[in-house]
Parts: C-alpha cells; structure tokens; sequence
C-alpha cells in the first residue's frame, strides 16, 4: 500500500522529481561517458604499446653508423637498441596554399622484431629497395589518398615519387604534431610515413642514422641507461635523448588521460552533490507535511524503520531512474566522444563501448547518493511520536530578524517584503539549501562560461598580441642573421625583418629539469612580445633569461635563480644563465633571451632558425613560390591560417562548452525550481489567505518571490569565490606544457552566470505564477495544516 | 433597507468521478445593507459552500449572483479578487494569520491593498490590542488572534464582513467578545455582517436567521429585537 502512496506522489509531482532525475542522469551520464572513454584510451594504449613494443628511450644524434648501433645495443640496461633515418620532407604539391608534410622514418622490412613497430591497418609492408611508404591514416584521409597512390615529395632538392603500398600507424605518433609549437595535430599538411631504410639512405645519400630508440633490461631505471648512453651519443652529436614519458605522443596522451581521469571524478560529483541536495530538500519538506500521515502509519502499527525506508525509497527510485538513465546516455555519448578522440589521437581500437561493471556501478553511484540524501531528508520520521506526530508541528518562533535593525531598509518594505525576509530567516535550513542551489547553478554556468570566453583569450592574445609578425620564415638549420637579413629584408613587400632562433635545450636548476625551446628574439622586437597578465609588454632584457609562468614553476625557479642548460646548439654544454624576469604563458611554455646574448651564450655568435616579417598585403604569395624549392628554407608560414586553422578548432570545442554549460544552465534551473516549489507547497496556506483577502496572484507571488530573489542575490555573490574555486581546480588538472589555463577575474562569466540564474529563478516564479493562479483558495483553508 | 447580495437559485455541485454531489441546490436569499445574518446548519448542509461562494473564493455551478446589482457568476478572476479586495472581509475559525507578521503588520496588510481603509492602528486599538501591535501571532492567545483577525478584516472597510465559524475555537467568554466585535463594526460602519456556525446560540443576537438542511434554504428568521452579544450563551 505505502507502494501505491508512492507512485501516487511521485506522479503528483512530477515536475520536481523529474528535474532530479535529470541532473542526476546528467552526472551520471558524464562519469560513465568519461569513465568509457579514460579506460577505452588506457587500455588501447597499453596495448598498443605493448604489442608494438613503444621505446623506453629515444635519442636524436646528427649521426652514427649501423655498427656504432650494434656497440651501443650492449651497453648495460639497455634491452634493445636500434638506430634509424628520421627525415621529415616536404610533399611536391604546388597546387596547395600551405605547405605539405611527410616525416619519413625508416623500417627495415627484413626485421621480424621491431620497436616502435608499425601496425598494419591495410596494404603490405614496403620491401626493401622498393620507394614504397606505409603512411598514417589520417594523412591519407585528411588528403583524399589511398593504398596505390603516388606521393611526390622534394629529397635534396629533387622530385622523388613514392608508391604508397599500406596504411600504418605506430605508437610513437599517436598525437601527430610536426613540432610541438603546433598545439594540434593537422593531418592535412604533415604526417608520419614509413620507408624502408635503405631506400632513405639511398635517397639522402647517406648511410647514417640519426635516430636512436631503446627499450631498458628488467630492473634498470631510465636515468641509469641515460647516464650510461649519453656520454657515448656524444660524439655523435647528441642532440636530446629522453624518456618514453617525455616523448612528445605520450606526453600528450598522458596529459589527456589525466585531465579525463581528473574530469571523471570531479564534473559527475558536481552534478551528484547538486542532485542530491534537490532530493533533500524535497523529501525532508514531504516529511514534514505528511507529518499527520506518519502519525497515523504509526498509531496504525508501522515501525519506524518502515516508514523511513518509505521514504527513502523514493530517493531510491530516483537515484536509481537517474543512475539507469545516465549510464545509458553515457555509454551513448561514449561513441560520439571516442570519435572526436580518434581525430586527435591515432590509436587503434577506440570505440564507444556498454559496459556492464560502469551500468551497476553508476547505479550504485547515483543510488548510494539518493539513500544518502533520502536518510538525512527523512530520517526526522524516527524521532515523531504518533500522537505527537498527529499534531500540527509547534510553529517555529517568529521574532525580529537582524535586517529589521537597519530602519532604512526595513522601513521602506512592503508587507510582502516583510514576510519574506522574516521567512528566509525563520527556514534558514531551507535558505540555506537554496543559496547552496544559487550558488552551484550560478558557478556552473560561470565556469563553463569562462571556459568558453578564455580559449578565445587564449588564441587571440597568442596571434593578435604575442605573435604579431604576418609570415613566418623556417630555415632548413642555423643560419648567421645577418645573411638572413640582407637576403629576406629587401625583398618586395617586406615592411620589417627580425631574427628569431628557437633553441633546443634541456634547462636545470638544483634538481629540477626540463625539456623546453629557448626563443632568442630581437631587443626591441615588435613581432614577437612578452606580455604581462595585464598585456603590458615587458622588455626583453639585455642579459640573462625571461621563464613563462609555468616552466619557471617546474624548475622551481625564482628571479635571480641560476639555470643550467644544455643544448645540442651550445659549443660547451653545459651553459649557464640566471632567471630576470617571469611572465604569464598560456600556450606553451619557454624561455626567452635577447637573440644576440642567446647567441653568445651558446658560442654560436649571431644564429637565427626563423626570420619573422612583417608584410603587406598580398606580398605572400610570392615570398612562397620564391622559397618553395628552396634548400636553406625549411618552410614559409603565414600566421593568418595558423589562427584560421586555430579558429575552427576552438569552434569544434567550444560545442563541447555550450553542451556543459548548457547542462550547468539546466542544473541550476532544476535547484531553483525544485526549491521554488518547495517554498509554494509550505505556504499554501498563508498564500491561498493572502487570496482570499484579495490579493492578485502577482502581489501574493511578491512574497515568494522577494525571498527567492533576496536569496538568489547571496547565492550569486557567494557563486563568485566559489567559480573561482571551480576555476582554480579546473586549472590545475588541465595544466600542461602546452596550455595554461590562466584563472583570471573576467567579467564575462560571471555575467553569464548571473543571466543563467536570473532567467533560471524567473522561469521558475512563471511557474509558480501559474500555481498560486491555480492555487485553490477552499481548499487550503480547509486544511489545518 | 438596500439589497447588497443577492443570490437567484443559486447551486453547487462537485463531480467526484461518476458521483455528483450537490452541496447547495438553488437556494435563493438576499443579504440587506447592515444587517446581521446568522447562517445555522449541521455538517455537509452547504453552510461553507455558500460561504465561500458569497465570498467569491468559489463559482456557482448554476444559477446567479449579484453584488450590488452587478453579476458575480462567471465573473473574471480580476474582478473577483477587486470584489474579494474591497467588499468582502473574511474571518475564520483558525484565524489564518500570518504567523511570521506581527498582529499590526497583519492589519496592515490588509489596509495596504484596500481602497478604502480604516487605520490600522485604530482599529488594532478598537480590539484591544493596542499594546500587543508588535506580537507575533504565535505570542497571542487564541482570542487575541481572533481579535488580530477581526482587525484585519474590519480594516479594509468592507461591505460584508464573513465570519466562518468565528467561536469555534474559543472559550464562552472570548468568544462572545468576538461577537461584540463583529456587532460593533455592523452598528457603527453600517456593515452586514453574516456568520456561519452550528452553534444556535449565537442566532439570537442576529437580525435574521437561515436554516440550511441538505443545500436547501429549510427556513429564514426574522428577530424583531436580537439579544446582545453579551446576553447569548451556548
């Protein structure tokens, strides 16, 4: 029977428990969509590495011969060892506007056992002596290519065509990037292509290798073999050698594991927290109005226990409708997610999957929560005695308020402004609760709203303010700037010319190391600035080195530190330079020196690796053409399509944002309803008198609605540290070396935030509006409480 | 005397799924400018229906209705809450203060919404409650908040005062200083006052009496000369 009282009052108010079910089905949905996705990338990766044996080690010499190889593959802790060509070419493809791309990295097709092998997704493996290449899939893709075409690419100079015979993907690029200033891989103009070695070796007209790659013996660690490996590659002109951790795929695999594993745990609990306080809220107000019907369950012989458990069923079946719900939607969401993951990672295997374990475990998950909330919302029902309960409750005292203190305010109130205040005091419970709801509704939509406005910061600052040069010369190796400068600044439609060197190195300071790029730019560079957070644009100083934010953060460096570093450009590594100044960075993380101290610094004299021009209009065109076939030119980029390409993709996330904040704008809805409705169903009563005294449904809403949004004002100034919070957590888990995420006060989110709740507690009083028209004025007068 | 109310065969029924039950089947009655009517009738005989119907708190299912000459059935929502606003004055058994105003603040929100009000200050001291204007109702006795309600309801300057059971939940002796309130407010403002109750004691201080039997008007009374307020017992 107590079955039936539920079902009734479940439908009853159906409006309430629905909007439950959904934030919980929207919690739920997140962790099992996430949950899928963390545990379907591990394990792709884990077995990908494992079955195509992914290095430990990887090293960049300029070059040692095959029987060097074999000496170094003895050396102790060293498992396997191999040497390879690594060359990245240009595709011959003077239709297109940008520049096209191949890495080529050489297999030895009569090798049975590889590391860093390539998986065989379709055609054959090229055999040696044959110019035949395996290509990545997404190059091909993204090119309109397939197993039996040609590819032209420029070798030294020369047009040379090769047959692509297969598809291959390898798990050292996984995350395709041509050089980590990238930020996103761009399968249109680079890939990664497989040829065999000696055909590479034909074509480049040499015999040496300059790619080492090594797995370790049981029981020996990383830094052991490096110690042992490094003053050997040496002599052979070491240019970095790192860990698997710090190899550039992985790296940004890792990364994107741990903020999805960050995300899986924090985002649903957020959405379950919220839930859960909606279910208190309800049930403890369902309680207190049926505290009669208790009463009487209980004279009538119903334990305790029993009616508890009444209670908490319908947190029970709520959690679990949500729990069911969202872990379907999420398993759903799964495959669209894995899709988009497939875009950005080139892993075998991804796919959106149901998996049983995360069904039952979501549901436990969303139940847990609910029985949790139901217990604390009901559990008033063990203390009630029958005769006890059979009586109205003994009214809560009313008295003077705090605010009645301040004349001025309390004075110019209406009377429904009266009784709203003293009511947001006497049920401070319950106000409580709602400025909790308020506050989580309001920092949701700002978080998510901020997310949205800051990637646009981000990119915008990074081209509009940083990065203000219009084209972008790459030289094919170190290049005197002077040379540079005579060949490129006199050319027609070149307003201004600067040198730019970007520098390997390895920079350590006590115990701390890191791999970054030193950028050397001019003293009074006008295409490339450093910014402080407030855009004030910090001279580059005429000694010493400027850190980003974060890398001076990992080196534990402050002003005034002393860095070691070591680079394959330095004539003596190491070399050492003391930390001037700090400065924000939100894409990427470097150092920075003068060009020419740089230079000095490394015993180079006056070397650039770019030169960065300002042009005018139209001038591009022809600057490309002139140096596309040249040698001493790696590449001629115009930064307009970088930040078009930039663009799109931010565009791809952002939808991502909207669908949060979306979700975030629906949670703080269903908060503010449900404790709308709250407030009506207690106040039937009083409110249905104010009719009867003829008050008009709009005078009667004043006094619901005074509170709510006096309430609401508390709720949105307390959402204010609490975003921030949200920020500052959000931050640190999405941290890497690519991104800052810079947690600023901007004002756009909270403006959103604030719009979100406003129309959120507007949308409510309509509805509420509508039930105090409906609001039947016999009837709850008849009833005495 | 001026007819202020007057109901025309006036029903109501409720649809409980297939049963329909009448509440009141065509009772026809007209209410005068200052008279003091006493509605008698056991439980479910349609007393609170046509209560609440005079009131404008409920619709007729059939029949008609007319404040002043002006037509009440089918009236607008709006025009039932001017008509609830300013002509009609409600009093209840359980008084339904608001329990987190004071007694004044209670008045005062009558007074706010009227036309036409008296001060709520004066009339909190008419009743007595001059030196308990800043409790809360749950700081009263029963009687004072009855008397809190008499306030609140004389406040607005009503032309109808309806009192639902006003006694009922007081002592002799409070109760009959309720009455002498209500008698008060009819005399001196010239005000109808109508009070519903089963207590037949209270009918010989009316100037008229309805006897309500199963939604019918059984009879009415005329009391050439109603006793006081204090001379009635029950």
């Amino acid at each position: 029977m107590l079955w039936k009282k539920m079902w009734r009052e479940l439908r009853e108010n159906k409006a309430a428990y629905l909007a439950c079910i959904t934030v919980i089905a929207i919690g739920l949905m997140l962790f099992v969509s996430m949950s899928v996705v963390f545990e379907g990338l591990s394990d792709a990766k884990n077995n990908f590495y494992g079955d195509y044996r992914f290095a430990d080690g990887f090293a960049d010499v300029s070059g040692l011969s095959q029987t060097q190889v074999e000496r170094l593959a003895s050396v102790e802790g060293v498992g396997s060892l191999e040497g390879r060509k690594v060359e990245d070419v240009r595709v011959f493809a003077p239709e297109r506007e940008e520049n096209v791309y191949l890495r080529l990295v050489s297999i030895r097709p009569e090798q049975t056992v590889r590391l860093n092998d390539v998986m065989l997704l379709a055609g054959a493996m090229p055999a040696a002596g044959t110019r035949n290449i395996l290509v990545d899939p997404a190059f091909l893709e993204a090119n309109g290519l397939q197993t039996g075409d040609i590819i032209p690419v420029i070798i030294a100079g020369k047009q040379v065509e090769f047959t692509v015979t297969g598809v291959g993907l390898s798990p050292e690029f996984v995350y395709i990037l041509r050089n980590p200033m990238d930020i996103y891989p761009d399968p249109a103009t680079f890939g990664v292509a497989y040829s065999p070695l000696d055909v590479m070796q034909t074509l480049f007209g040499d015999d040496s290798l300059n790619d080492i790659i090594f797995t370790l013996a049981a029981g020996d660690t990383y830094e052991d073999v490096e110690g042992r490996l490094k003053p050997r590659l040496e002599s052979f002109g070491l240019e970095s050698i790192y860990a698997r951790e710090d190899q550039f795929s992985e790296a940004m695999l890792d990364q994107e594991l741990n903020s999805v594993q960050s995300m899986v745990t924090s985002v649903p609990l957020l959405f379950l927290i919220v839930a859960a306080t909606i279910l208190y809220i309800l049930l403890k107000r369902m309680v207190e109005q049926q505290r009669g019907q208790i009463g009487i369950l209980k004279a009538l012989g119903y334990s305790s226990r029993e009616i508890l458990f009444h209670y908490i069923s319908y947190a029970l079946i709520i959690g679990a409708l949500g729990g069911i719900l969202g872990s379907l939607l999420g398993f759903w969401l799964s495959y669209p997610l894995m899709t988009m993951y497939k875009t950005f990672f080139n892993l075998p295997g991804l796919t959106g999957c149901f998996s049983f374990s995360y069904l039952v475990l979501g549901v436990l998950f969303s139940t847990g929560f609910g029985v949790l909330a139901g217990y604390f919302g009901s559990k008033e029902v063990l203390k009630l005695q029958p005769s006890e309960a059979m009586r109205p409750p003994a009214p809560p005292p009313a008295k003077q308020t705090l605010l009645e203190g301040l004349r001025l305010y309390w004075d110019n109130l209406t009377v429904q402004g009266k009784m709203a205040t003293r009511n947001a005091f006497r049920n401070l419970g319950r106000s409580f609760f709602t400025l909790i709801g308020v506050m989580f509704a309001f920092s949701l939509i700002a978080t998510t709203g901020y997310f949205l406005s800051i990637t646009d910061v981000l990119i915008m600052d990074q081209f509009t303010k940083v990065q203000t040069h219009d084209v972008k010369v790459v030289f094919a190796a170190p290049t005197d700037s002077e040379a540079a400068r005579l060949e490129l600044s006199h050319l027609p439609g070149v307003n201004r010319f600067e040198a730019y060197l970007e520098v390997p190195a390895t920079i350590s300071q006590s115990w701390y190391e890191k791999d970054t790029m030193i950028l050397g730019l001019e003293a009074d560079s006008e295409m490339y600035s450093l910014l402080t957070r407030n855009g004030v644009k910090v001279p580059l100083p005429p000694e010493g080195m400027v850190l980003s934010q974060n890398l001076a953060e990992r080196l534990q460096a402050k002003i005034g530190s002393r860095l070691e570093i070591e680079s394959p450009y330095a004539e003596d590594s190491p070399v050492y330079s003391e930390v001037v100044d700090i400065v924000p960075q939100y894409l990427g993380s470097n150092a920075y020196m003068d060009i020419d101290a740089l230079g000095r610094l490394l015993g180079q004299g006056r070397i650039s690796t770019a030169a960065l021009l300002s042009v005018e209009e139209g001038a591009f065109p022809a600057l490309k053409d002139r140096y596309r076939e040249a040698q001493g030119v790696f590449s001629v980029e115009e930064k307009g399509s970088m930040l078009n390409k930039f663009t799109e993709l931010m565009e791809s996330y952002s939808f991502t944002y909207w669908i949060l904040a979306l979700f975030g704008m629906f949670t703080g809805f269903a908060v503010i309803y449900n404790s709308g409705i709250v407030s009506l169903s207690e106040r039937r009563r009083e409110l249905a008198s104010l009719r009867v005294m003829g008050m008009t449904p709009p005078e009667v809403l004043q006094v619901l609605s005074f509170e709510q949004w006096f309430i609401s004002l508390f709720g949105i100034l307390a959402g204010v540290p609490m975003t921030m919070l949200f920020l500052q957590g959000m931050a640190s888990a999405m941290d890497n070396d690519l991104f800052t995420f810079p947690v600023m006060f901007e004002l756009q989110p909270f403006i959103l935030g604030t719009v979100g709740t406003v129309a959120s507690i507007w949308l409510t009083l309509r509805v509420i509006f509508r039930k105090i028209r409906r609001l039947s004025m016999v009837e709850a007068l008849k009833e005495r409480d | 005397m001026n007819v202020i109310l007057e109901g025309k065969k006036v029903s109501k029924w409720y649809q409980m799924g297939e049963i329909r039950v009448d509440a009141l089947k065509g009772v026809n009655f007209e209410l005068y400018q200052g008279e003091f009517v006493v509605v008698l009738g056991p439980s479910g005989s349609g007393k609170s229906t046509l209560l609440n119907i005079i009131g404008g708190m409920d619709q007729v299912s059939a029949g008609e209705l007319f404040y002043q000459g002006k037509p009440l059935q089918g009236a607008e929502e709006s025009a039932m809450t001017l008509y609830r606003r300013n002509a009609v004055g409600f009093i209840f058994q359980f008084y339904n203060l608001m329990p987190n105003l004071t007694a004044y603040e209670n008045v005062q929100l009558a007074t706010e919404i009227a036309t036409d009000p008296l001060s709520a200050a004066d009339i909190l001291a008419e009743v007595g409650l001059k030196d308990r204007a800043g409790h809360f109702p749950t700081q009263l006795s029963g009687g004072e908040q009855q008397r809190v309600a008499v306030a609140r309801a004389v406040a607005k300057n009503p032309e109808l005062l309806l009192c639902d059971e006003p006694t009922g939940a007081l002592d002799l002796k409070t109760g009959i200083q309720i009455l002498k309130l209500l008698r008060d407010f009819n005399l001196r403002y010239k005000k109808t006052v109508m009070v519903i109750t089963h207590n037949a004691g209270i009918a010989d201080m009316a100037d008229r009496v309805f006897n309500l039997k199963d939604g019918e008007l059984a009879s009415v009374r005329v009391i050439d000369n109603p006793k006081a307020p204090e001379e009635v017992s029950w």
